[in-house]
């Protein structure tokens, strides 16, 4: 009998051992922040601001909770969901950030097909390299990764085809990518209306940015909404040389038809359109190097010419990572320039940011990070709600993050 | 070189030796002795490097299948390169907590192992000579190597970029040498060698140096690139 246990125990053991990564991945994580703001009241509350906190939203805030899954369904398809709450009452307190399937075939040539299906993003930032799309770099995304996490996703199909020459005796790799999409006609709208920002919190699924009818951006918008009944696509490139170096180029086009109007919103679809290309340079383990630019351009209105916007920023990082530290410094530039307007006056942003974050590593759970983040700028719709258009806004933050 | 690779190293020339010792016990010991050395164009030592001495008469099989591992560890192939003699049975244990979807598309042995975490798998033959390039189909990153050979003479070169092997017996051969990260015209670097009854040197030199190593693009473990 205790033989008979001591074997059943044993098979199970060995069975437990098989099995011992589960098909199904849940992980959370939690991030606290201490925060000390000078600039002017935050965009999110009725504000000309452009950091996500302000006088009124400092001392200990919540940086984010959140919650991620990686379920593989069969060997090749895999369901990918992430939850955010940003605790600064979004219309749901927790809210998808991204829901999509994989199915990516195991490859028989160097030849490897991988299809999308569902809301997620496109591969334009460099910086966002952990789960949930969140950056390892800095507390704050540069503006460009910032803009892609407040306006732009993708809720459609995508396709990719890599070349895999790493696996054969090629130190090159090379990707195409294709998207068609839907529910992106707002995209557009914060940034001809505030112009650039710096900062974490990524726009979910069903939630809004910004105080329901106050300030600049009122929170009327649902993001992800479609007007006109068109499909966007997007058609990018990725080389990879010997995992050292990191290279994309993107087109994105909502095509959006500017005349078709939303009355539920009081506004029409955005025609936005842009070129993404940055680089990934890490010359040894400890250094890593960004450097990405956009531009594009962004309409909206039934006359003609619409109302019509030209924008572009780009920054440069570099990152040092040695033993349980990583130090980043980063500078961005950008600008919106309106080239026409139906009344007359014609909104303009122009400005830049400087970023240093020192992270430390505790444990594989617990890491904390201070960051200094300083946007220099001049926003002329901040004329509309009374403010000075020039601001000089600083932001001190410590956040302490814990993993499961 | 990390510490790691010098004890991989030293861990597949012991295999060698194992190997050679097995394949002759119990017959004439012959004195041919062979140095193979492998050097980059500027004279540096090229460690790291497979070598294969093949008979011009092909060697007698050994009469028990040989076993070996091909681990999987923080993300990597763990050895990146394996030796192995042609009839050898390989297991790909997982000991990483993630899952991993271990492939390859090389000719001379394409197989597949469904995503899977431990030991899941039974091992697989490499019944076929050639070199066999292993992915992960989750972990684009991992990439490593399995150098099947007929021949029972076969090693990776150590820090001095050399490798001995001994007691082989005399006759002609044909020394080849392979590296992951060659960047020569052709795909395999080849000698021809007669070994008598003394010690022989075949001495490499690439044309071209190393392309540089597969960077992790300063990726930590717990990341997923977006």
């Amino acid at each position: 009998m205790g033989r008979l246990l001591s074997r059943l125990a044993g098979m199970a053991a060995a069975l437990c051992l098989a099995h011992a990564a589960p098909a199904h991945d849940f992980d959370l994580s939690i991030d606290l922040r201490a925060v000390s703001v000078s600039g002017q009241p935050s965009y999110l509350h009725g504000g000309g601001g452009k950091l996500r906190f302000d006088d009124e939203h400092e001392g200990l805030q919540l940086g984010s909770l959140r919650a991620g899954y990686r379920g593989d369904l069969t060997d090749t398809l895999r369901l990918t969901a992430e939850a955010f709450a940003w605790g600064d009452g979004d219309v749901n307190a927790l809210d998808l950030t991204e829901l999509f399937l994989t199915w990516r075939p195991v490859p028989t040539s160097r030849w490897r097909s991988e299809t999308k299906l569902g809301a997620f993003y496109p591969a334009i930032s460099l910086e966002h390299r952990m789960r949930g799309w969140r950056t390892p770099y800095s507390l704050s995304a540069s503006a460009v990764n910032t803009w892609i996490g407040e306006e732009i996703r993708t809720i459609g199909l995508e396709y990719n085809l890599d070349w895999l020459g790493q696996l054969g005796n090629s130190p090159f790799s090379v990707g195409v990518t294709a998207a068609a999409y839907g529910w992106n006609d707002p995209a557009g709208i914060i940034l001809a209306l505030r112009g650039w920002s710096l900062h974490d919190r990524q726009t979910t699924l069903f939630g809004r940015v910004g105080e329901w009818r106050r300030g600049i951006v009122d929170g009327r918008t649902l993001f992800y909404d479609d007007i006109d009944g068109r499909a966007g696509y997007y058609a990018g490139l990725n080389v990879n040389y010997s995992g050292a170096l990191e290279i994309r180029a993107l087109h994105y086009d909502n095509r959006g038809n500017p005349a078709a109007p939303a009355p539920a919103i009081d506004d029409n679809a955005w025609k936005t359109e842009f070129n993404s290309v940055g680089v990934r340079w890490t010359p040894d383990e400890r250094w890593t190097l960004i450097w990405q630019r956009l531009q594009g351009r962004t309409e909206v209105g039934a006359q003609l010419p619409p109302n019509r916007w030209l924008f572009d920023t780009e920054f440069l990082l570099a990152s040092f990572n040695y033993s349980r530290h990583r130090l980043t410094a980063r500078y961005d530039d950008f600008r919106v320039n309106q080239a026409v307007s139906y009344f007359g006056s014609l909104n303009r942003d122009r400005g830049h940011a400087v970023t240093v974050a020192y992270g430390f590593r505790f444990n594989e759970h617990w890491s904390a990070m201070a960051e200094s983040l300083l946007i220099d700028s001049m926003l002329r719709s901040r004329r509309w709600i009374g403010a000075p258009q020039q601001a000089t806004e600083r932001q001190l933050q410590v956040a302490l993050r814990f993993e499961l | 070189m990390p510490p790691d690779m010098h004890r991989r190293s030293a861990l597949l020339a012991a295999t060698v030796t194992a190997c050679t010792l097995l394949a002759w016990s119990g017959r004439p010991i012959a004195a041919a002795e062979l140095s193979v050395t492998v050097h980059a164009p500027d004279g540096s030592a090229i460690s790291g490097a497979v070598v294969a001495v093949e008979p011009a008469q092909p060697a007698a099989k050994p009469r028990t299948a040989a076993r070996a591992s091909m681990d999987q560890r923080e993300l990597k192939f763990v050895p990146n390169v394996l030796i192995v003699r042609t009839g050898t049975a390989v297991d790909f244990p997982n000991s990483d907590q993630v899952r991993h979807q271990v492939y390859s598309f090389s000719a001379p042995k394409p197989f597949q192992l469904s995503l899977y975490a431990g030991r899941a798998h039974p091992p697989v033959v490499f019944d076929r000579p050639g070199l066999i390039t292993l992915g992960c189909n989750i972990h684009d990153r991992m990439i490593g190597y399995i150098y099947v050979t007929d021949s029972p003479w076969f090693g990776a070169t150590g820090r001095d970029g050399s490798l001995r092997l001994r007691e082989l017996p005399a006759g002609d051969y044909t020394v080849r040498v392979w590296h992951p990260r060659l960047a020569e015209v052709s795909a395999q670097l080849a000698q021809r060698v007669t070994l008598g009854n003394g010690a022989a040197v075949s001495s490499f030199r690439l044309a071209r140096p190393l392309r540089p190593a597969m960077r992790s693009g300063g990726a930590e473990k717990s990341w997923e690139d977006y």
